[in-house]
């Protein structure tokens, strides 16, 4: 990916959201449907093209804490407010933007989170997480170094004190385990591939009812000295 | 990778010198240089023993020489108890005189800050030059009882064991002599790795992998060195011999395991936590609860499955040594009918047929120990067994005379008798390849105890230290199985 040689070059700190997610999905990580838009026109085209409701965030590698700058809007279900949405961030952000990324909405009871974060001693480590508004007081978090393969990723669903909460109940399917051991050996991979990102952070993963699971948000931190 | 011949290992000439070279041992009774010495002759060291003083002419009644190039062979190990400014050019003399292992215990060097870091690499770069393996600096050596070989400062206390042992911590495994032995349990080696400069306790692993006296590794654990290379060991071993480890926080690698939304979600305790469990190995939370795992694992196959049945003939260590099953993640199967029935004959009608199975008393003491565990091992539902133990030799020497036995005589039967029912139970154990773990609140001091213990039947004191190590062994195998499905 020359982008991320690119942007480690231009001494950025991480890729946007949109440049991180078209990473992971690289490697087959699911990412939600997303476009990104340069116009208002673009913005509300691109609403229709991927269905109401969508998202509209504020997109450039240099914003790490979206939700802290006023600039997502969610659950937009008309053209009128994707416009109003679209004006909203571009006077909220005082930065140079790539963009305005425009993107589905997903919905679903159950969350995740995924990530790496590179240790001096043992090179890439995976992890993965009950996500949420309350991850952290669940604190059900598991680790793997990369590499590891498609049983040690099963094993890290076990590991979870909360694994149940990925089977069946009250109408949900049981999640998409395969999706989920697939997306944290990739993960696994893009650490040992660019030895220039020093941390991935993929939250949330949206579980939806059917099971399927969708990496939401994304943020890929660059080292600083290389 | 993986030595299979233990005379490969780098580890192998430190643990099993034929000669060793010491310097800082004197006739002054106060110095750790002295006591360690003393130590190596308070064991019997069988090869040769060559202290180097500037001054002395003999060092605890040994030939002393002034200087290394002075011994009349090279021997295969150096041990440095020497004042920090003078252990590299000691260093660089052996070296020279070609010795190619070294144990440096001296202190003063990373673990000082930045003049020792600058330091430690130098004395590293000597050994480099030289072709030496080091273990050090600021250690205490190493514990060999099988080649009658302990370096460190305090005398070897009990006998060779099966538990291999490396240790972060200074003096650690000089301390567990006096806890291990009255346990029945002992070192197969030992190595305090001090500041890992050069063999660091990845190197302990292949050693211990390859180690014929060594059915267990226990590992003291403060920060891994070499991460890769810990987990593909321990990967390697693991499937042929269990791997313990006790660890306590402090790496500065997993501090730094933060995330950028989630940081406070991992610490470096989760990660060691998948660490371990990716490299197959049984994490333990106290140093009681190693030695215990380290006993049930080195001394018992795993069950094939996680079904526990419980004998006892009490209802308070029964029931608690249920409900440690549960937290321990085991599980008490219900007996089957035909368990039922072939039970009966032996236990009062008044005697609980459930799991555990409470006996309260038995008709004859003596099935306790044969018939009773052997049918409750072959019910088609039983994993594994935990047996309550609260049997003295009063107990069988009432039941002889009970049985017409003069009381002389029944002195005189009573050991032969607790030796013919502890290896009765041993026998059903091995023949029915299911694990026992006994458990009691007696010690080694009681003979069934020390019988059964000696017997190859771990016997645990108190209900909960006997299910977690139960939940352990099962535990091992399901990760002994993870790794083969590669």
């Amino acid at each position: 990916m020359d982008e991320i040689k690119t942007a480690i070059r231009k001494g950025h700190q991480s890729l946007s959201e949109f440049q991180s997610k078209k990473l992971l999905d690289s490697y087959g990580v699911p990412i939600t449907r997303e476009k990104l838009a340069g116009s208002m026109d673009d913005a509300v085209s691109y609403a229709g093209d991927i269905g109401y409701p969508v998202a509209l965030k504020a997109c450039s590698h240099a914003l790490m804490h979206k939700s802290e700058n006023d600039c997502i809007r969610l659950n937009l279900k008309t053209a009128q407010e994707v416009m109003h949405a679209y004006h909203h961030i571009i006077g909220a952000v005082d930065m140079a933007l790539e963009g305005v990324l425009v993107q589905e909405m997903v919905a679903g009871q159950r969350e995740l989170v995924m990530g790496m974060n590179r240790d001096p001693r043992f090179g890439p480590c995976v992890m993965l997480g009950i996500g949420g508004i309350m991850t952290e007081i669940i604190n059900d978090t598991v680790f793997r170094v990369a590499p590891f393969n498609r049983r040690e990723a099963m094993d890290m669903i076990h590991e979870l004190r909360l694994k149940k909460m990925l089977e069946g109940f009250r109408g949900q399917a049981p999640a998409d385990l395969e999706t989920i051991t697939h997306s944290l050996l990739a993960i696994g991979n893009i650490g040992i591939d660019f030895s220039g990102i020093s941390e991935i952070d993929v939250n949330p993963l949206i579980i939806d009812k059917e099971g399927r699971i969708t990496a939401v948000d994304a943020l890929v931190i660059l080292e600083r000295d290389e | 990778m993986m030595n299979s011949n233990i005379q490969d290992s780098r580890l192998f000439k430190i643990a099993n010198p034929a000669g060793i070279a010491f310097f800082g041992a004197s006739n002054n009774y106060s110095s750790m240089g002295t006591n360690m010495l003393q130590s190596i002759q308070a064991m019997g060291f069988k090869g040769a023993l060559y202290p180097v003083h500037p001054k002395e002419e003999t060092v605890l009644g040994l030939t002393a020489y002034a200087s290394v190039s002075d011994l009349p062979e090279t021997p295969d190990l150096a041990v440095i108890v020497l004042p920090t400014r003078i252990v590299i050019e000691t260093m660089e003399a052996c070296g020279k005189k070609g010795i190619k292992h070294a144990i440096v215990v001296t202190a003063g060097f990373k673990e000082m800050g930045t003049d020792g870091i600058a330091l430690e690499k130098k004395l590293l770069e000597t050994t480099r030059a030289y072709g030496i393996t080091m273990v050090g600096p600021n250690c205490i050596g190493v514990t060999n009882p099988h080649h009658l070989l302990n370096s460190t400062f305090l005398p070897f206390e009990g006998t060779p064991g099966f538990i291999g042992m490396a240790s972060q911590s200074g003096s650690f495994i000089t301390q567990m002599f006096g806890y291990l032995g009255p346990r029945g349990l002992g070192f197969s080696t030992g190595f305090s790795v001090g500041n890992e400069a050069d063999a660091d306790i990845v190197d302990c692993m292949e050693y211990f992998g390859a180690c014929p006296h060594t059915r267990v590794i226990a590992l003291y654990i403060e920060s891994i060195r070499r991460g890769r290379a810990f987990i593909e060991t321990a990967r390697a071993i693991t499937p042929e011999k269990p791997i313990v480890a006790f660890y306590v926080g402090g790496s500065e690698g997993g501090k730094r395991a933060s995330f950028s939304h989630t940081g406070s979600l991992a610490g470096p305790d989760r990660l060691y936590d998948g660490i371990f469990r990716q490299s197959g190995v049984i994490r333990a939370y106290s140093i009681d609860e190693m030695f215990d795992f380290c006993y049930v694992l080195g001394t018992l196959p795993p069950p094939a499955g996680n079904r526990v049945a419980i004998q006892t003939h009490s209802g308070g260590p029964g029931a608690a040594a249920a409900d440690g099953c549960s937290r321990a993640g085991l599980v008490l199967p219900s007996l089957s009918d035909d368990t039922r029935d072939k039970l009966s004959p032996y236990i009062p009608a008044t005697a609980s047929h459930a799991n555990p199975v409470d006996l309260t008393y038995t008709k004859n003491p003596l099935d306790y120990f044969s018939k009773i565990p052997e049918i409750l091992l072959s019910d088609e539902h039983t994993d594994s067994m935990l047996v309550y133990l609260l049997a003295s030799s009063s107990m069988i020497k009432r039941a002889l005379e009970g049985m017409g036995m003069s009381a002389g005589d029944a002195d005189e039967n009573t050991e032969k008798i607790i030796d013919q029912q502890c290896s009765s139970m041993a026998d059903i154990m091995t023949s029915g390849g299911k694990p026992l773990v006994g458990y009691s609140f007696l010690t080694r001091q009681n003979s069934f105890i020390k019988n059964l213990q000696d017997k190859g039947i771990p016997v645990l004191p108190g209900p909960e230290r006997a299910a977690k190590a139960m939940g352990a062994l099962v535990r091992y195998k399901q990760l002994r199985d993870k790794i083969a499905e590669d």
